[in-house]
């Protein structure tokens, strides 16, 4: 039994690849300029230019590090169907310092320059007068917000970095049960590191001081589980259409419909599982109607955002609901492709309407500069992640649980 | 052939040299045998506690609630603390046979039969406290939406507590199905061994006339998808539903958009935890340590520590937003009432912190998530914590809200309600011990649907089956060749 059937394992970027990050990015790049250009008169206007950089990175960080989330929850739950297509996850993982360093950068600058059409806290003449604003300067002032968004970055991409390292020992030599025993182990142990961080972060703290902070006023318990939720399934979403881009390519033979199914069960049941919190969210708050409560949703359910509000409830849930139910159409590779890029789009218009329907409440600002620097974004995660996947092996070899994944059934 | 492997570095779900036959005989015998002297003890210890509760509840009926302590501030105390804490534990069954189900998780066949049984009794035993909290518990049909002639007197559909009604009896109809189901090869398997008349027609009338034949297997099949595609979305929407009887009021330090998740995860962990007291009780009375094994023990209390953090998680963001909200009445009842040690009920607050949060952290150890002692006192202990979570959530909201005028004296429970607490556990654990004795406590054809990927002597012949270069698995049409090598050596 030798292993003379060589498999296409190492990953070549194709020209036309290439050509197109290049493009995308080029695109964003002049949509970022003209955009810098025409609507910076204002303060108002700035704030809009800055807000959508800022909920696009901010987006692309957390859909990227879920790739992360993905793989340590794996490894925790002692999963073996993934492994076979477990470099895609971690390839995409490797934007987490790309996307972290721009929204540093991004966050930074809005509060070193104290703008307060963002942050309202930022403003200390308010926060003087403003009892509210004053008793939770504790949590949103300046210097927590530095600390604790270098330190959340910064352990996401460490973290996730000596998991991705760990995983190169499967490219090395078979594992007998000892070592095998002791890779998952350490596996084991780093991926417990990073949950606890997330549960910290991505589960709690993050999503308040970045997001949420813009309506300063204003609370919800909830918040930082929706937002998980909302980048976890677009995360999965990402992962899906590497795998079958890659699939196309003739790469990842040990991948087929089994697994793609039971990643299209994860993003069925988790834009079931948004929609649970978007409603349990929305409804407890719209039920006891309590104005200091309601504020959020007013400008989205009854002013301007109300058309993107419903359009985002038809996208994330309504369309997976009805057209993922059914068995054949998750083992479906155009199917999941077309799905795939819908979910990933609706979280994105999930995540625009949580950052600028509340710093343009007035006026919806989509535009051509959101598509943009959309365009940049999506440029720049090809360019890396193909890079990424091109540096090892994409299947790996020895890992102790490659062949329950090469034989899994769903 | 399918090929059956699975890596050595799992440990088997099943232990022993086992056949098939070895598995029937093995979960069977304790229902043909005579039930042990300690089963007898803790059956008739069961039905006292039942009897005492069915007296405190005849007080009640007979006296009106004021035998109970509620007065018109704390107008919800123990009865519906029971209450939230017996549904929450009534999720592990359909947590482990649907959810578990769908993500393939091989080890639930050791443990989803007592789990999804104790589901069920759970549940009865918690809708007891809304019914008998009625007073007047012979109007009780009210609750039910049917024409009547009672002209305006119609249902509230705008209550939580309405929701509830069809929340819990939906989630109660599909468990109960689900469990029933998954028995009927089951106990035509007891029944095809029977030696006694009555013995035979008990179990074949149980079994439904159950066959075995492949057209029995494939509905029992599509039925049980059917019923694990109903009951995932119910395992979500009961408490969901229970957290909104709070969630939904303008009571501070009920009103939190967390609570629904977070009442979810809390009824897991709580749930799982009383699975593991009773299988740990189980396998040692009936010898099952072939079939639940440490591994079992082991996934569960991964379980426990997961669900314990998530929902540290959400008291911490819940304490935060207390102080973050800036809204004086949150900040009061969480920062001054709950988390204050000196308060009045402190000791409530930092109890459930204590068993909820911070003593499930030790499952981080592998060491201590295989001791068979630590796990019986962890599990004891969360269910204790998780009681004090909903009597916290209750009491500590009610005794003082927004009108200090109203603020209540100290509430301590009466020996009825009491009584009736301990009638409920009367009444779980007479049903359970009457389930261990006259039906297969473990899911015979289940555990044999893994045993040969997952028995201890299947997987030593798998052994060779790690050196195969992994291409070899990819190639081979899942395996035939591999299978068929071996075999020809």
């Amino acid at each position: 039994m030798s292993s003379s059937i060589t498999i296409k394992e190492q990953f070549e970027i194709p020209g036309k690849l290439k050509t197109w990050a290049f493009a995308l990015m080029g695109v964003g790049l002049l949509a970022l300029i003209a955009g810098f250009a025409t609507k910076t008169g204002t303060e108002e206007e700035r704030a809009v230019f800055i807000g959508t950089i800022m909920y696009n990175t901010i987006f692309w960080t957390l859909i990227t590090n879920a790739s992360m989330f993905f793989i340590a929850v794996t490894t925790l739950a002692m999963g073996g169907w993934q492994q076979s297509f477990r470099r895609i996850p971690e390839a995409i993982s490797t934007m987490v310092p790309i996307f972290g360093a721009i929204t540093l950068v991004v966050l930074l600058y809005i509060a070193f320059t104290g703008n307060h059409h963002i942050y309202h806290w930022l403003d200390t003449k308010s926060v003087e007068t403003d009892e509210v604003l004053r008793g939770k300067s504790g949590f949103l002032n300046v210097k927590f917000f530095t600390i604790w968004t270098i330190l959340a970055i910064g352990l996401w991409s460490l973290l996730g970095w000596r998991m991705r390292q760990l995983s190169n020992e499967a490219d090395e030599e078979r594992m007998d049960t000892e070592k095998g025993n002791s890779f998952i182990w350490r596996n084991t142990v780093r991926a417990a590191l990073f949950i606890v961080w997330f549960a910290l972060t991505v589960g709690s703290t993050v999503p308040w001081l970045w997001m949420m902070s813009i309506d300063a006023h204003w609370y919800s318990t909830m918040y930082s589980w929706y937002t998980f939720a909302s980048s976890f399934v677009s995360g999965m979403s990402l992962i899906a259409l590497w795998v079958i881009y890659l699939k196309n390519k003739g790469y990842l033979e040990y991948t087929n419909q089994e697994h793609l199914h039971d990643l299209g069960k994860f993003m069925f049941a988790f834009s079931i599982f948004w929609a649970y919190l978007w409603f349990s969210q929305y409804m407890l708050i719209w039920y006891s109607n309590q104005p200091e409560e309601t504020i959020y949703f007013k400008n989205r359910v009854q002013g301007p955002y109300k058309g993107l509000f419903f359009l985002n409830l038809i996208i994330n849930f309504i369309s997976p609901l009805l057209i993922f139910m059914k068995r054949s159409s998750k083992r479906n590779y155009t199917l999941v492709t077309f799905m795939a890029i819908l979910i990933i789009f609706g979280h994105w218009i999930d995540f625009y309407q949580m950052v600028m329907g509340s710093i343009s409440k007035e006026t919806v600002t989509l535009g051509w500069l959101d598509f943009g620097i959309l365009s940049f974004f999506i440029g720049l995660m090809i360019f890396f992640v193909s890079k990424a996947l091109a540096s090892k092996p994409l299947v790996p070899k020895y890992h102790p649980f490659l062949k329950e994944s090469i034989i899994h059934h769903t | 052939m399918h090929l059956k492997y699975e890596s050595q570095l799992r440990e088997p779900l099943v232990y022993g040299e086992k056949t098939y036959h070895n598995v029937t005989e093995d979960i069977v015998r304790p229902i043909e045998a005579k039930p042990s002297k300690l089963w007898y003890i803790g059956f008739y210890i069961a039905v006292s506690l039942l009897l005492f509760g069915v007296y405190s509840v005849y007080r009640d009926v007979t006296y009106g609630i004021g035998q109970w302590n509620l007065n018109k501030t704390i107008g919800w105390g123990w009865d519906i603390t029971n209450f939230v804490w017996w549904v929450g534990i009534g999720h592990a069954g359909t947590l482990i046979s649907a959810i578990l189900l769908l993500f393939r998780q091989g080890w639930r066949t050791g443990v989803n039969r007592a789990a999804e049984a104790m589901t069920i009794f759970a549940v009865m035993c918690a809708g007891q406290f809304p019914v008998w909290h009625m007073g007047r518990v012979w109007m009780a049909f009210f609750v039910f939406p049917y024409a009547n002639t009672r002209g305006p007197l119609w249902l509230n559909f705008n209550s939580p507590l309405l929701w509830d009604v069809f929340a819990i009896s939906t989630y109660f109809t599909v468990s109960l199905l689900f469990w029933y189901s998954g028995l009927l090869p089951d106990l035509a398997t007891v029944r095809d061994r029977a030696k006694t008349k009555l013995r035979k027609y008990f179990y074949g009338v149980a079994s439904f006339g159950w066959s075995g034949s492949t057209k029995h297997w494939q509905r029992h099949e599509s039925l049980s998808l059917v019923l694990a595609g109903l009951s995932t979305p119910l395992v979500l929407s009961v408490h969901t539903i229970v957290s909104f009887d709070f969630a939904t009021s303008v009571v501070p330090g009920w009103h939190t958009t967390i609570f629904p998740p977070y009442f979810v995860a809390g009824a897991v962990f709580s749930g799982f935890a009383m699975v593991q007291s009773l299988m740990l009780i189980v396998r040692k009375v009936f010898g099952m340590q072939d079939y639940i094994t440490i591994g079992h023990i082991e996934a569960m209390n991964k379980v426990i520590v997961t669900t314990g953090s998530i929902v540290g998680v959400a008291y911490l963001t819940e304490l935060f937003m207390g102080w973050y909200s800036q809204n004086k009445y949150e900040g009061y009842t969480f920062w001054y009432s709950r988390a204050n040690l000196f308060s009045p009920y402190g000791w409530s607050y930092w109890g459930m912190m204590a068993c909820n949060v911070l003593s499930p952290q030790i499952f981080w150890f592998k060491k201590l998530r295989r001791n068979l002692y630590v796990t019986f006192f962890m599990s004891v202990i969360v269910n204790i914590g998780m009681w004090f979570e909903r009597f916290v959530i209750i009491v500590t909201s009610l005794y003082r809200d927004y009108l200090p005028s109203s603020w209540s004296v100290y509430y301590s429970p009466t020996i009825w309600e009491i009584g009736f607490y301990l009638g409920t556990f009367g009444l779980f654990f007479t049903c359970f011990f009457l389930f261990s004795k006259y039906f297969p406590v473990i899911a015979i054809a289940e555990i044999k649907y893994v045993l040969k990927t997952t028995g201890e002597n299947y997987k030593e012949k798998m052994v060779h089956l790690e050196a195969v270069d992994a291409s070899v698995f990819g190639h081979s049409g899942h395996g035939h060749t591999i299978v068929d090598n071996e075999s020809s050596n």
